[in-house]
């Protein structure tokens, strides 16, 4: 009877504690905007980032909210379109700074739009955190309060060609939209790579992201007769290369970098057309490489939004759990500044479903810039394959991005 | 040399889409003066919903194509008599900022029924055929195929019935024609029915070949429009001309030169050739 009465009284006690506590406690809004490709081309990367940082937020709001004292934050996100467009994107996170009064601005899937933000961004209260945008030089400007999840470019680049020259090819035909600087920095890094390995590039053919007939140039390749293909570009058109390809009977092995999930690449060409092509990228999200995080994300994903994950839309799911952190390490939500000089200190969080490179134990080096591995995916039997792992060291290359000049 | 035979065959399946797009187009202004800019994206519309039908109805690809031929007729019909009609006997600017205020709201209405995401018309043609060195995938072969029919069709219809009688004389003398006895308040009806079904048979040709998506269509009435031009205003013949001229010269632009500038090589031919001809290819001259 003593010991219920003592179990009862502890109790109450607890229960009075916590009311007295929760009385002095606020419940506070942490606006997180949003700027990325929810319509146009680029949408097959921008509207699963938009999602992952959804997905991210309610997973947050759903274990409490970032509790920092006595007050608890919840999430909410506002996001825009910015078509991949630099103006729009300039004008999206005009509207997210300046009249919703985000501090904290996330997504950012292709280069073009994200280097115009990054351009004004060091001069506004807020911190940027990007994702697929793969230019090198959006890390490059030591702008203190922008990082990135996604590794630069040529990063990738390089270990592709240094892949492929062990497969044996000599001479690589490259088709894809090298006028857009990250695509082409690929191909330069790979080039650059192959090149050691005794092959040689026989011609780079172009094509806009909004074309779809390559035929023309997949018609002058052949009569190069490369005994290899490398497919730069978005999944869209790259999908269409990799079926007209296979129509013009160009029978050589194809390598590609494109980050499309086998659903998006499945829209447009058939399994058998896609079967054996390469796909030399970051280490993303494919089931079969993935850790149980990965997996989780994966089955969260599709249960949430009808459609599975893209394997480069993990970059934004981190950049959440990352701010997270990084408003919890700084001890507050208010001051940007902080929470800036706070990311750059963090380690990898547990959440994260990318297989980070820590550099010095940081999830970010001093540039703002994450790394992880990068793989060798291959189709087979209808899905990505993870093959192995490409040789890129990733201290070696964020002292590289530490000497390059803006 | 086979390399060339090899362009000017993807070039052909490409020019076969724009002249059934400026066929449409043509009809359109031969006849009763629009320029109907508002056609792309109505094509688009009938990609769209074989799209619908096949890949979320499951209903077959033959079956679908009749049916988005018919109800594209219709919905021309519905352009004619509910936008058109009432301006026509107004200033010309009347019927060119409706042109302009149709195209943004057909485009906004797939936008809403279709979404922002590029749509691929599932058609299982995954056959090559390969005639001396020369690959045709089966697809493209329909393509051209189904243009060479459609046009042989309307050239048929125009020239060798009743009411293909009754639209050349109005295109000639609406005055005359009302004399003569000809329900010309039915006329542009069937003309807008006609052209509409002829651009939703690019717009199927296009979600086949390539992808539908937002913009698209807008992108199809221009290069329809750079044929009107090349082939001549209003001539059925010059629209085929055209279309072809246009396919492969981007084809070969691109194979030969530089894909990046396919668009601006096409133009400046159309440009040359207007120069020495400004009525166009096949147009009559003034």
């Amino acid at each position: 009877m003593k010991r219920r009465f003592t179990i009862g009284a502890g109790l109450a006690a607890a229960v009075l504690a916590a009311s007295t506590s929760l009385a002095g406690a606020a419940e506070k809004e942490l606006l997180v905007g949003v700027s990325d490709a929810l319509t146009g081309p680029a949408a097959v990367y921008g509207v699963p980032q938009a999602r992952a940082v959804e997905l991210a937020a309610e997973e947050v709001n759903a274990a409490g909210g970032i509790r920092l004292g006595e007050d608890t934050y919840k999430i909410t996100v506002l996001s825009y379109d910015d078509k991949a467009n630099p103006t729009e994107a300039s004008n999206s996170v005009r509207k997210l700074l300046d009249r919703d009064g985000a501090r904290f601005l996330l997504g950012f899937c292709c280069s073009g739009a994200t280097g115009a933000v990054a351009s004004f961004i060091q001069n506004e209260d807020a911190v940027m955190l990007v994702g697929n945008a793969a230019e090198r030089s959006i890390t490059t400007r030591g702008i203190d309060n922008l990082v990135r999840t996604r590794p630069p470019a040529d990063y990738t680049g390089a270990a592709a060609g240094t892949f492929v020259a062990s497969k044996g090819h000599k001479r690589v035909a490259v088709i894809g939209a090298l006028e857009t600087s990250f695509y082409a920095m690929y191909v330069d890094a790979f080039e650059r790579e192959f090149v050691k390995g005794g092959g040689e590039i026989v011609t780079r053919e172009a094509f806009g992201l909004k074309d779809r007939d390559m035929t023309p140039q997949l018609t002058k390749i052949r009569a190069l007769e490369p005994d290899a293909l490398l497919v730069v570009g978005y999944v869209e058109p790259a999908a269409f290369v990799y079926r007209q390809s296979v129509e013009l009977g160009l029978e050589v092995p194809r390598y590609g970098f494109t980050s499309g999930s086998e659903e998006q690449f499945l829209r447009v060409v058939s399994a058998e057309q896609m079967e054996g092509v390469w796909d030399l990228r970051p280490t993303e999200l494919t089931l079969q490489s993935t850790g149980e995080t990965g997996r989780a994300y994966h089955e969260n994903f599709t249960a949430r939004f009808g459609v599975q994950p893209s394997p480069s839309s993990p970059y934004a799911y981190d950049q959440l759990y990352a701010l997270r952190d990084a408003i919890l390490k700084a001890g507050t939500a208010e001051d940007a500044a902080a929470v800036a000089r706070a990311l750059r200190e963090l380690p990898v969080p547990k959440e994260a479903v990318m297989q980070y490179i820590p550099i010095d134990g940081r999830m970010f080096d001093e540039n703002g810039q994450a790394y992880t591995t990068n793989g060798a995916f291959q189709w087979q039997d209808g899905q990505w394959v993870f093959v192995q792992e490409l040789p890129s060291v990733a201290e070696d290359y964020s002292r590289f991005l530490s000497s390059v000049d803006g | 040399m086979l390399e060339l035979v090899q362009q000017i065959t993807n070039g052909v399946a490409i020019g076969s889409v724009y002249v059934l797009i400026a066929l449409g187009l043509t009809t359109v202004f031969g006849i009763l003066g629009i320029a109907h800019f508002a056609h792309g994206s109505v094509s688009m519309f009938g990609g769209y919903l074989v799209y619908v039908l096949v890949a979320f109805q499951g209903v077959s690809l033959w079956l679908a194509i009749p049916v988005a031929l018919v109800v594209g007729m219709g919905v021309g019909a519905l352009i004619e008599f509910l936008a058109y009609r009432p301006v026509r006997n107004a200033n010309h600017i009347n019927a060119f900022i409706i042109a302009l205020g149709l195209t943004m709201m057909v485009e906004g209405l797939n936008l809403q029924f279709f979404g922002a995401d590029q749509v691929v018309i599932p058609t299982g043609f995954d056959r090559v055929f390969e005639i001396a060195g020369v690959t045709i995938p089966e697809t493209r072969l329909y393509v051209v195929l189904a243009a060479t029919v459609l046009v042989i069709a309307m050239t048929a219809f125009v020239e060798g019935t009743k009411t293909g009688q009754a639209i050349r004389a109005v295109a000639q003398n609406r005055d005359a024609a009302i004399l003569m006895g000809v329900n010309v308040r039915s006329i542009p009806l069937i003309v807008f029915a006609m052209s509409t079904m002829l651009g939703v048979a690019a717009g199927v040709m296009v979600g086949s070949l390539f992808a539908i998506a937002p913009g698209v269509g807008e992108a199809m009435v221009v290069k329809g429009f750079a044929v009107l031009i090349l082939g001549g205003l209003g001539s059925i013949p010059g629209a085929i001309i055209g279309g072809l001229v246009l396919g492969v010269t981007e084809a070969l632009a691109a194979g030969f030169l530089s894909s990046a500038y396919k668009d601006v090589i096409a133009f400046v031919v159309m440009i040359v050739v207007l120069l020495f001809r400004p009525q166009g290819l096949l147009g009559g001259a003034k």
